[in-house]
Parts: C-alpha cells; structure tokens; sequence
C-alpha cells in the first residue's frame, strides 16, 4: 500500500519560484498497476522520484506499507530502496561492458543478498525475460528491444514490491515496445509487484488500473478502472 | 555492497578500460621499480657491511681506549682536546695530520683485567717493522700485526689454527709476498724460512747516540739505530677476502708473543712504549647484547672510550641509509607525481560514468559503498602499478646481479641487490594504499552525485 499525502515541490526561491508538483495526493494498493501520464514538464517524474525517495518533496509526504519515506534516514532509505523497489529507465541503462549476467547481479550485490541461491535467481530473472542463452554476452551487444528485457530482469531479480518504469517503450519502436508492455504485466500478475509506469503514451496507460493524469503539476484526472468483480457486479 | 563484490566489481570496470588504466599505472610503476631496486640495494648493502664487519671483529669484544677518539665514528670531531703533557703525540690518518692520543697504559691494562666481566685484554700491536726479506732475495716493505682468531682471514694454502693463537716464530704470509720472495707457489712457501726486520728507535731523538758517534770519530749521517733480524717460518699464506678492511697491504700475522715482542723492540724508550692506542677486550657472554651494553655503560663511568662492533657496524650502515634515503626520496617523489596520474583518471572515469553511478544510486546502493568501489578501483591502479614497477626491478636487477658483484669486486656469494619478498609484498600493499588515498576525492565526487541529475536521459 503506497500513499502519497499532499505533496508539493517547489523549485526556486520566492519570486522565480516554480511548482512542480502541487498537493497531490494518492493510494496505491498492492499488486496494482498504476499509470502518471502526462505531457513532458508536467511534473510525473519528479512524482515518482518522490515516490521511491530519490527525491524529497518540499510538503508532503508518502508512506510505503505504513513507513513514511521522508522520516527515514538516507542510510535506511537506501536500503528500503535496494530491497522493496527497482527501476526501468527509457534509455535502459544497461552496462555495455558487462555481461547479461554481471548486469542482473547488481541488484542483488547492492542488496547484499548472500548465498548460493544469488546465481539461481540472477538465472531465473534472465529466463523470466528469455535471455537466459545471452548471460555471458555483453549487454552491449543486445538490440534495444532486448536491452530492455535485461533491464526488466534486472528491475524483478530482487522480488521488489514496487516496480518504477519511467516511458519504458520510449526508445523502443511500436512493436518491439508492446511485446516490454506484455512483459510488464505478466510480471506484474506472476510477482504480484505494484508497477507504477510513467508514460505520455494513452494506450499503454489505458492498460493500467489507475490511471494518474498530471497538468501543470495539479492531478487533471483521477481515473480507478473498475475489477471485473465490480463490473460483474455493475451488470447485475 | 560486501566487500568482496565491490572488489570485483571495481576490478572489472578497470578491464573495461584497458589502456587508460594501465597507463595510470605505469606512473606508479616508475615509483615502484625505483623504491624496488633502492630497497634492493639497501639490503645487499646492508648485508655486505654486516659481514664485513663481523668477519672483521668478534662480536663479544670491545674495542678500549683512553681518548675519545676511540668511539669517534662518523664525522671527524671539531672540537679541540686540551694540551696533556703525558700524552704522546702521533700520526693518524692518511691526510698526514698528526693527533694528539692518550694510550692505553700498562696500569689501565691491569684494571681492566681486574673487572669481572671482563674475560681477556688484548692489546692492539701496531708494529713498525722495517722490511721483510728471504736469502738471496730483495727486501720489501710490510705491515705486520699480531693474528686475531676472531678474524679468520681467508688462506690461500696452509690451514688456521683451529683454536687461539698461531705459534711462536710462525707467519701468515699475504700471497703477493710469495712471487715477489721468490717462492714457486703459494704451497711452496709453507714451511720455509722467511725474516722481518725491526728496528730500536733513536731514543729522545738520539742526540745521545749522535754525540757519542762524533766522540769516536763517525760521521752521524751514516749512524743507524740499533735493528735486529727476526726469523719466521711460513705457516700458511692469505689472500684478500672480500670482506677484509685493508687500507693499503695486507699484513702479516704473527703471533701475539711475536707481537709483543717487535713492538717492545721498536717502542722501546719512546713514549709509546707499553702503551697502546686501544686494546680489545673480550666480555664475558658478549654474545648477549645486555652484557656488550653494561660492560660499555661501566667502562664508560671508569672514563674509558669504546666501541663494539655493533657501533662499528652502525658508523658504516648510517652511510648506507642516508644514500638509501636519498635515492628513496626520488622514488617518493615519483609516486607523488603519479598520484595526480590517479586523480585525474579517476575523475575521468567518474564523469563517463554519471549514468552507472546514478542508476546504482536509484537500485539503493550507498554512499559508503559507492565511495568504496571507487577508491578501490583506484587501488587495483596501485597494486598493478606496484607489481609491474617490482617485476620490472626484479627483471633487471636478478640477471644484473652477478655482473654488479663482479664490477664492485664484492666477492663470491656477495649481491649488491638482495630481493626480499616480504618487502616488495609490503612496498606493493603501500602502493595500493596511496592509490586508495589519492582516489578519494573522485570516489567523492561519485558518492555525492545527485541520482535525479545523473539519470536526466537528454
């Protein structure tokens, strides 16, 4: 369960002040697929930079599973970071010159997950990605299509809570990009993680079951697509 | 981050950036391959001098004077004695200046034999003798001493005693005196005849002698002291070893009764006589340091001046350290040099990576661990720096070895370069850690990085 409570951020002092975001507010349940969709310079990254902690808000503030994130020290943050949440960027950020494997791995070091079982699972997340054959190539040597698949193996080899994706598709072309977007909600039913997607893309956000709208930093629209069970319900 | 993931992971970004971090490296190579190579020749000659002075003199001995310039090592004193009547004057040094010493007196010389932790005096013969000569041979100038056991100078034929002293009427011969005395071979002397002559000193100047000769008619300029002729059979014949502190010829050893005898012979009438410059005393159990340093702490309190072999072997390596110092410093100096090398890789290496350093930092790695990775890749600089600057020494110097030892003349089973493992492991691991030191500010840099700004994709 993730809430964010009135956040506002502020860049600039007084008089060139600018609002990025101002008093937003959501709930997030677990498991859930959530879409902050928006124009560039809306402010939906800076909200979900907010919402990993990454950033801090100038008011406000979230609270993961009952945690506030503003009240943690950065040590603590850090952690709750490595262990609970992961991230896919646009441009992938995959190393070049380490291998598929090496890639997949970080995480896990970060984390300082010990043990036998750490290769097992670098294995099992490359396989969930079908990359399994590639381990020991160089990321450098993916097509940009597979170089996502690799950052998504990297985003799930930690059995986060919390997946973050920021325009996932957005350097991908339309086909290569709906195969990451199929990926993405398979992950999201099989690991039961909370994917919040940034995205100006109004197909993929239709997807989502919350569908978060930003303008000029202020919620435009706040749209929960109906479970089956309540259109089940709605129809009776 | 545990440390062994940070380690190897610091260790690949390197690979993945071959020629820049070997390059870096090189830098400390140069400091590393000098600091090797200066160690190196510290130790061989540190080694050296140990032998040379514990072939040289008996390690439970003390050398025992009266004057202090006895224990004067190193750099000659400049401050002026008083004048002493009772002191003899005599000539020392081979820059012809003439010093005033007190000696040794046969007084001093029961006293030291008296005191209980002392097990034997020795006194130190300078013999004056005149020539050295065979029948029907030319006659050559020498210098002769009484034969130390403590010695052992190296035979060229004939064997030592094998304990105390060689015999009455008996010489060590040095071997460039066997072709010159007309002997065949170093073998064919042992055993023959060989004689040494001394001679008495003009006694106040021999003014007496002088006028008496006028009194009986003979011209003073063709009178001779008094001079006798003493014979000697060869007992064995010595070379020059590696390790022995000559000045000049090596002399030949006679026995210390011998000894005693010439320099009576010689001194006889002068102030000199019976009186000795220094005199080696033999302490009791002096192969414990503790013993050595009291013996020397209660002679010195009796106004004795001495000096033991350890201090003797100090006068000599404090020459070797200040050299040592000296080149080290230009090793150091370099490494210094190759620090800034370090930094600015490093720094290098931190704004190519913005991306990586971002994305670890967005995954929850720390700051502590982050500054980690990069000061520890900056140590990997170090230890390849350190290995390829200690394995370039160890290549150039092992092979230069033995040409080294024959150039300097340092003798057989000398080296001037002796490679320790132990130091080059430690020389590396100091290596490493300046690099380590020197890759803090980058690692810095990277730490502090803001994730939000290193992962801004335009």
């Amino acid at each position: 369960m993730i809430e964010v409570a009135n956040i506002t951020k502020t860049y600039g002092k007084k008089d060139s002040a600018f609002t990025a975001l101002d008093d937003i507010s959501l709930s997030i349940k677990d498991g859930a697929t959530v879409a902050i969709i928006g124009k560039s310079g809306s402010g939906k990254s800076t909200l979900m930079h907010i919402m990993s902690g990454l950033d801090t808000p100038s008011d406000g503030h979230v609270t993961v599973d009952g945690t506030v994130l503003q009240q943690m020290k950065p040590k603590q943050i850090d952690a709750f970071r490595a262990e609970q949440m992961s991230f896919i960027f646009q441009a992938f950020f995959v190393e070049g010159n380490q291998t598929c494997y090496q890639n997949v791995m970080l995480p896990l070091e970060i984390a300082e997950v010990r043990g036998r079982d750490r290769k097992q699972r670098v294995m099992d997340a490359l396989a969930a990605v079908d990359l399994s054959e590639k381990a020991n190539s160089r990321a450098r040597n993916l097509s940009g299509g597979q170089k996502q698949r690799l950052a998504i193996a990297r985003a799930i080899v930690n059995r986060p809570k919390l997946i973050f994706a920021d325009e996932p598709t957005g350097n991908l072309d339309s086909a290569t990009g709906d195969k990451i977007i199929d990926l993405l909600f398979s992950i999201n039913k099989t690991l039961g993680s909370t994917l919040v997607i940034v995205t100006h893309d109004d197909e993929l956000a239709a997807r989502c079951k919350i569908q978060v709208r930003l303008k000029d930093g202020k919620i435009d629209s706040l749209v929960t697509k109906p479970t089956r069970k309540t259109v089940a319900r709605a129809k009776k | 981050m545990r440390i062994q993931d940070t380690i190897r992971r610091s260790g690949r970004s390197l690979r993945s950036a071959k020629l820049r971090t070997v390059l870096t490296s090189l830098a400390i190579a140069v400091g590393g391959f000098t600091l090797t190579i200066t160690l190196a020749a510290g130790n061989g000659i540190r080694e050296y001098t140990d032998r040379l002075v514990t072939s040289n003199f008996d390690s439970s001995e003390l050398i025992v004077g009266r004057d202090k310039e006895v224990s004067n090592t190193g750099a000659p004193s400049t401050e002026p004695k008083e004048y002493d009547e009772s002191v003899t004057s005599m000539a020392i040094g081979g820059d012809g200046s003439s010093l005033q010493i007190k000696q040794v007196t046969p007084e001093d010389i029961t006293e030291l034999k008296s005191l209980p932790y002392i097990e034997e005096v020795r006194e130190n013969y300078q013999l004056a003798a005149r020539y050295i000569t065979r029948e029907g041979q030319k006659r050559f100038t020498l210098s002769a001493t009484a034969y130390n056991p403590a010695q052992k100078p190296e035979l060229a034929a004939g064997t030592l005693p094998k304990t105390g002293d060689i015999a009455d009427n008996q010489v060590m011969l040095p071997e460039g005196y066997v072709k010159a005395l007309g002997f065949k071979s170093d073998k064919d002397a042992l055993g023959k005849k060989i004689s040494i002559n001394i001679q008495k000193p003009f006694v106040d100047g021999g003014g007496e002698q002088v006028l008496a000769a006028i009194r009986n008619g003979v011209d003073p300029r063709t009178l001779q002291p008094e001079s006798q002729m003493r014979t000697f059979t060869i007992a064995a014949i010595t070379k020059k070893a590696a390790t022995s502190i000559n000045f000049g010829t090596l002399p030949v050893l006679v026995s210390t009764n011998d000894a005693k005898q010439m320099y009576d012979y010689t001194t006889e009438g002068t102030p000199s006589y019976d009186k000795y410059t220094y005199v080696y005393v033999r302490v009791k159990d002096g192969e414990k340091q503790a013993s050595i340093d009291a013996a020397q702490a209660d002679l010195k309190a009796k106004k004795y001046f001495t000096m033991s072999s350890k201090e003797i072997q100090q006068s000599i390596t404090q020459i070797v350290n200040i050299l040592q110092a000296l080149v080290g410093v230009f090793g150091l100096i370099t490494v210094i040099a190759s620090v800034f090398g370090i930094v600015n890789t490093q720094y290098i290496s931190v704004l190519e990576r913005i991306r990586e350093i971002g994305l670890m930092k967005a995954l929850g790695m720390r700051k502590r661990d982050l500054r980690r990775l990069f000061m520890l890749e900056a140590g990997w600089i170090g230890f390849l720096g350190g290995a390829i600057g200690s394995a370039g020494a160890l290549l150039v110097g092992i092979p230069l070895n033995p040409w080294i030892t024959k150039k300097l003349d340092l003798g057989e089973g000398n080296s001037l370069l002796i490679f320790r493992p132990s130091q080059i492991a430690a020389l590396i691991v100091g290596l490493m850690i300046v690099a380590i030191l020197a890759g803090y500010l980058p690692a810095r840099k990277a730490a502090k990085m803001d994730p939000i700004e290193a992962l801004r994709t335009e």
